[in-house]
């Protein structure tokens, strides 16, 4: 990974680079999980300026969305990270159908009290 | 068996003699010894106009206690001189020293008062002679009214403030929150939505290939995680507590047996891959 330089143009190329490298090297259902992290986090973004902006009022609606947000980020996350190939040293004795049950039983924890949560 | 005690009352009634006082008499006199004011009282009628006390003249009050048909004196049990204020209620009982002969004396000196007396007032004091003995009838005559210099105000008990009503309280809430203006809620609806978009945009682009989606080891476990997302809609919309519990455990148990089917088709698959 290039460290990024403190000239601007120097500092395009390096993350034109970088997101051709991620482009190319990554596998389509990882690119898949990211897309799906990435909206997460825009959604959280979201959520988050309208409470400071404008108003936080039904506030456990706010920490329900929210919450589902940064929740949901955390399990797909850990589950990208177990299921990639490129770390099988790092999770040997977790399969990578373990991962995906553990994100399973989590994701619905987290819908309960989520909705739970919402009213 | 009752009539006995009531005959006996009676007959003590009926034996009791009656009292009556001789020579009544009240003087007024100042500090330097003269005559103030010098009446006799009747036994009828109190006095008609007041008799009224400066700070440092002396009352004095004296009368022989007889009985009326002998004439003979008597030392009765009890003799008090009740000082009544009618619009207050106070009243203040003196007791008076008679001697065994009858004859009393009562002595009252502004300087320094008896502590019986009551707070001065704006109406005058009703001076009453009231005398008790068991082989008597009783006795009591109103003597006078009393004019007295006004007291001290009545010492106030350290408590007395805690014992009225506090003031009342006005309890005030917190305004309710406002909703914001229409427009900013449907702008901010469509920040929030707009991530779906982008989600599905960015998904169209990477083709994901989902091979054994719908065969029949895998289809099952597809169907029992909707039907959970399902059952917490449910939940939002209409259950309560213990029903989706009831309901997600009876589901938890039927997605365990078919994700277990599920997940060790696809580790085959994985591992016959490799």
């Amino acid at each position: 990974m290039a460290p990024k330089t403190s000239s601007p143009p120097a500092s395009t190329n390096v993350v034109h680079t970088l997101w051709k490298a991620y482009n190319e090297q990554t596998s389509d259902r990882l690119k898949f999980v990211d897309a799906f992290l990435f909206f997460l986090m825009l959604s959280g973004i979201a959520q988050f300026l309208y409470c400071v902006l404008v108003t936080d009022y039904p506030f456990n609606a706010f920490l329900a969305g929210f919450s589902s947000t940064v929740g949901q980020f955390v399990l797909t996350a850990s589950l990208r990270s177990q299921v990639n190939p490129e770390n099988r040293n790092e999770f040997k004795e977790v399969s990578p159908e373990r991962a995906f049950g553990d994100f399973v039983l989590g994701s619905i924890v987290l819908h309960f009290f989520v909705y739970n949560f919402l009213g | 068996m009752f009539s006995l005690p009531i005959v006996a009352l009676l007959i003590a009634g009926a034996q009791a003699a009656v009292l009556t006082l001789q020579s009544p008499k009240v003087v007024v006199s100042s500090s330097s010894g003269s005559q103030l004011l010098s009446e006799t009282l009747s036994l009828n009628r109190p006095l008609s106009t007041p008799v009224s006390l400066e700070k440092d003249t002396t009352l004095k009050l004296t009368f022989q206690v007889v009985e009326k048909d002998s004439g003979n004196g008597v030392q009765p049990h009890q003799t008090f001189l009740r000082f009544y204020d009618e619009k207050s209620g106070e009243e203040g009982i003196q007791p008076v020293r008679v001697t065994p002969g009858g004859k009393a004396k009562f002595e009252l000196n502004m300087a320094k008062p008896p502590l019986s007396l009551p707070p001065t007032a704006d109406t005058p004091l009703k001076v009453t002679l009231i005398i008790g003995s068991p082989i008597h009838t009783p006795f009591k005559v109103e003597l006078f009214d009393l004019v007295v210099p006004a007291s001290q105000p009545a010492p106030v008990h350290p408590n007395e403030q805690t014992f009225h009503p506090l003031p009342e309280i006005h309890h005030t809430f917190r305004p309710e929150p406002k909703l914001p203006p229409r427009p900013i809620s449907l702008l901010f609806s469509a920040v929030v939505l707009a991530p779906w978009a982008v989600l599905f945009v960015l998904w169209s682009q990477v083709s994901i290939r989902v091979p054994h989606l719908f065969s029949t080891s895998i289809l099952p476990f597809i169907l029992t995680l909707g039907a959970f997302e399902g059952l917490l809609v449910w939940y939002w919309v209409d259950l309560k507590l213990g029903q989706v519990l009831g309901y997600g455990a009876v589901l938890g148990v039927v997605t365990i047996l078919t994700g277990k089917q599920a997940l060790s088709k696809i580790a085959d698959v994985r591992t016959s891959r490799k």
